[in-house]
């Protein structure tokens, strides 16, 4: 007699509340067994290049060496970022303004209207070649050598050297490895988040993922600690100088990041850090021609195109606010100076605010916009040296110490761009967490250095 | 002035509206919180009353009897003098919602990785709007489990509830060891006491000593000392293996560079945390070799099948090891 299908169900169901809750491990404990004897057979390992790894594991995660060796290669790589940026940023930058010249003439010569030579060359292209000029060469040197420490093995012994830290804040060890890639640009660091199983310790890795610099802040900071710190070395030691500045933020970034993630996690997020495994690959030897490849195409060209894409509509906006009229005023000058009393309470000013507001797009136009509103030239202004633009901040602007140091720490802590704002949206799914991802950063940008102004006037 | 009296108005309006609207959803809440208590009652052979349904409702002697009264009409209850019991028909809706809490209860803890003190709480959240289909792709999607993260029985789709197997510990007699089957989660201080302790469903232990004011058992490596009315919310059956115990001890334990042998992987890791543990390598008999401490001493990497691997504390700490004799040398 063939059972009914019912019967078939309920035998099935008997069977299997006999067979207890271990079946799924036996099925794991028979593929690894199955997989270890394959292995036996065909694979034979060299004794001497596990040794060599697991010698380099106990210098780069010693507790004594293990951080320090860390630090100090995040500051030689961005002393070779700043050191050598420099020279092809220049040259960049003169060739594209000479393109600009050229073609206003030309414009000129065939008779175009001023304000269609203006919109298109002087806002919109100009806009443009600033963000090339600025971004390309960092972005070139940066890339390139994150991804070799990526491709050597080393992030993953980063995560593991700073978990305790991010256990201690509730969040996940791998949150240390979204965060380097923030570095690179924070969009991509909160794409990097999936990596993060926990939702509760996903959401807080990409709502602090803005806390460190993005390589379009970098100019912003960069030309700051050469103004304010490097300037005040000899001239031999002020790359380092300004690269030592450039790390002290960054330790802010990280130290802010650890702070926010442990008061969400105790708040909004609440819950207790959940599991941390992590495998160490072997070191392996990097592939310069793939670390290229995937440096230059995937990461800085990608992160270049998106830059051009909201530079060009932000230069226009920048143009037509610095060209409009009304009453005697430009409207770039009725907007600085309705944000001003905010500005001056953080240590800042209006123009400064009007220039991170006009930046939302992409954080690296903030230094030209800010040139335009100070100068009132009516365009993105290009400052040819360093000794211009100290004279321009300081002499004509009223700039301090203070101002320098709080606007390093406003470029720190703000909302982020506009691509990051869009990604986290993205990746949550959800207008009330991505507001906060928004919003959260700024307000705390604005508490700290209104603190910091007050008690800097205080004291000072 | 007008326009702001005209707001509140329509915001007191809104919130009317919906208050009305929430009312059927609040009343099926009720009825089935009541129904799984007077379960509860039943199944651990007791009887439910006015008293104790208003303890667990928190709601007022008139609102009670009203909510009485309206599932004595829809034929789920039947009264017997102080005491209130379940017809046949409440039985079995009964058995549903008990079903549907502790399959959430285990989800919550083994897949959304809640703390355990929190789970009961999020099962009560939303148990109440699963439908039967939702219930039943739960229990597959985990595997059909029979108990939930307490040790209770999780009824099966038909209705069929396992009695319970354990004693209480204060009835457990010294120097056997025992296996933890189910741990009471009310009352929640008792509860979360025992959770601090270290103690957890699956866990292998044995009585040392026993007295009025105190039980002392041990888990093979530490001493845990129970008030007696916390130890009586502990439920234990005969261990099944007595060999565990011996010569095993935690992953966290196992001093650097020794070699160690996998035992097993201890029944509180369960669900997402266990199978990662598992798809890393760390199944029974895997050689594994603590290799790196980091800054603090946590997380620590280990070497596994020519791996290596970083893992915190508290997961390191589920996997039992047994340390081999020989002294540490890398294997081939």
């Amino acid at each position: 007699m063939t059972p009914s299908p019912t019967d078939v169900i309920r035998r099935a169901a008997e069977l299997r509340e006999a067979l207890g809750g271990t079946f799924r491990d036996e099925a794991v404990r028979a593929l690894y067994a199955e997989a270890g004897e394959v292995a036996r057979r065909a694979v034979r390992t060299q004794g001497a290049r596990l040794d060599l790894d697991q010698r380099i594991d106990r210098i780069v995660t010693s507790p004594v060496f293990g951080l320090p060796l860390m630090a100090l290669l995040l500051a030689v790589v961005f002393w070779i970022t700043v050191a050598g940026a420099n020279v092809p940023s220049n040259l960049l930058a003169r060739a594209l303004f000479a393109i600009e010249g050229a073609a206003v003439q030309l414009f000129d010569q065939l008779g175009a209207p001023w304000w269609l030579t203006g919109f298109l060359w002087n806002g919109v292209y100009r806009g443009l070649a600033w963000v090339v000029s600025v971004m390309l060469p960092p972005m070139a040197i940066f890339f390139p050598l994150f991804t070799m420490l990526e491709d050597l093995g080393y992030l993953p012994r980063v995560a593991f050297n700073l978990d305790f830290l991010f256990r201690r804040a509730g969040a996940h060890g791998k949150q240390a490895l979204t965060m380097a890639m923030g570095f690179g640009c924070n969009a991509a660091g909160v794409i990097a988040t999936r990596v993060i199983d926990s939702p509760r310790e996903r959401l807080i890795a990409i709502l602090t993922n803005n806390f460190v610099p993005c390589n379009g802040r970098y100019p912003t900071l960069i030309m700051l600690a050469t103004i304010f710190v490097g300037a005040s070395f000899p001239a031999a030691f002020a790359s380092v100088a300004a690269a030592g500045a450039v790390v002290a933020i960054v330790c802010v970034g990280v130290a802010m990041t650890l702070a926010v993630s442990w008061a969400l996690s105790r708040t909004l997020l609440r819950g207790e850090a959940s599991a941390f495994t992590l495998e160490l690959p072997p070191y392996r030897r990097p592939s310069v021609l793939r670390i290229l490849y995937t440096s230059l195409i995937d990461r800085t060209l990608f992160v270049l195109w998106r830059a051009v894409m909201t530079a060009a509509p932000a230069g226009a906006v920048i143009w037509l606010l610095a060209n409009i009229h009304v009453g005697g005023a430009s409207l770039a000058q009725y907007a600085a100076g309705g944000l001003d009393p905010l500005g001056r309470a953080i240590g800042l000013d209006g123009a400064v605010l009007l220039a991170y507001v006009i930046a939302i797009p992409a954080n690296e136009i903030v230094v030209p916009t800010l040139m335009m509103i100070y100068t009132g030239a009516g365009m993105m202004t290009d400052v040819t040296s360093l000794d211009d633009l100290q004279r321009l901040l300081v002499d004509q602007n009223g700039w301090t110490l203070l101002t320098a140091v709080n606007l390093m720490l406003f470029s720190l802590l703000h909302n982020p761009c506009a691509t990051t704002i869009l990604t986290i949206y993205r990746e949550t799914m959800s207008v009330r967490w991505t507001a906060i991802g928004a919003l959260l950063p700024l307000a705390i940008g604005f508490a700290v250095t209104f603190v910091v102004a007050t008690v800097w006037r205080l004291f000072i | 002035m007008t326009v702001s009296i005209l707001i509140v108005a329509v915001l007191i309006g809104v919130v009317l509206l919906r208050h009305r609207a929430n009312r059927p959803a609040r009343e099926r809440r009720r009825i089935e919180d009541a129904l799984k208590h007077l379960f509860d009652m039943e199944y651990r052979g007791g009887e439910a009353t006015l008293s104790s349904l208003k303890g667990v409702l928190r709601l007022a002697d008139r609102h009670v009897l009203a909510l009485v009264a309206r599932m004595q009409s829809l034929g789920f209850v039947r009264v017997r003098g102080q005491a209130f019991g379940l017809t046949p028909a409440g039985n079995r809706l009964a058995r549903q919602i008990v079903r549907a809490h502790r399959l959430l209860e285990r989800y919550f803890a083994d897949e959304a990785r809640l703390p355990l003190r929190q789970v009961h709480a999020a099962a009560e959240h939303h148990e109440h709007t699963m439908t039967p289909a939702d219930v039943e792709r739960l229990s597959a999607d985990m595997g059909h489990p029979s108990v939930d993260p307490h040790g209770d029985p999780i009824p099966t789709r038909e209705g069929h509830v396992p009695p319970a197997e354990g004693v209480p510990l204060t009835a457990w007699p010294t120097g056997s060891d025992a296996r933890i089957v189910q741990i009471e989660d009310e009352p929640p201080v008792a509860f979360a006491q025992i959770l601090a302790e270290g103690l957890h469903v699956g866990l292998r232990l044995r009585v040392l000593e026993h007295t009025p004011d105190r039980v002392v058992l041990t888990d093979g490596g530490t001493e845990i000392r129970l008030a007696p009315a916390v130890a009586a919310n502990v439920f234990v059956a005969p261990a099944v293996d007595e060999a565990a115990l011996t010569g095993a001890i935690r992953l966290t334990e196992l001093p650097d560079r020794t070699r160690a042998e996998v035992v097993r992987i201890d029944d509180a890791c369960r669900g997402f945390s266990r199978r990662r543990l598992m798809d890393l390598g760390l199944t029974e008999g895997a050689v594994v070799t603590p290799v790196l401490r980091s800054f603090a001493g946590d997380p620590r990497a280990y070497h596994v099948r020519g791996t290596t691997v970083a893992l915190r504390r508290d997961q390191a700490a589920h996997v039992i090891v047994r340390p081999l004799e020989s002294a540490w040398r890398e294997t081939a």
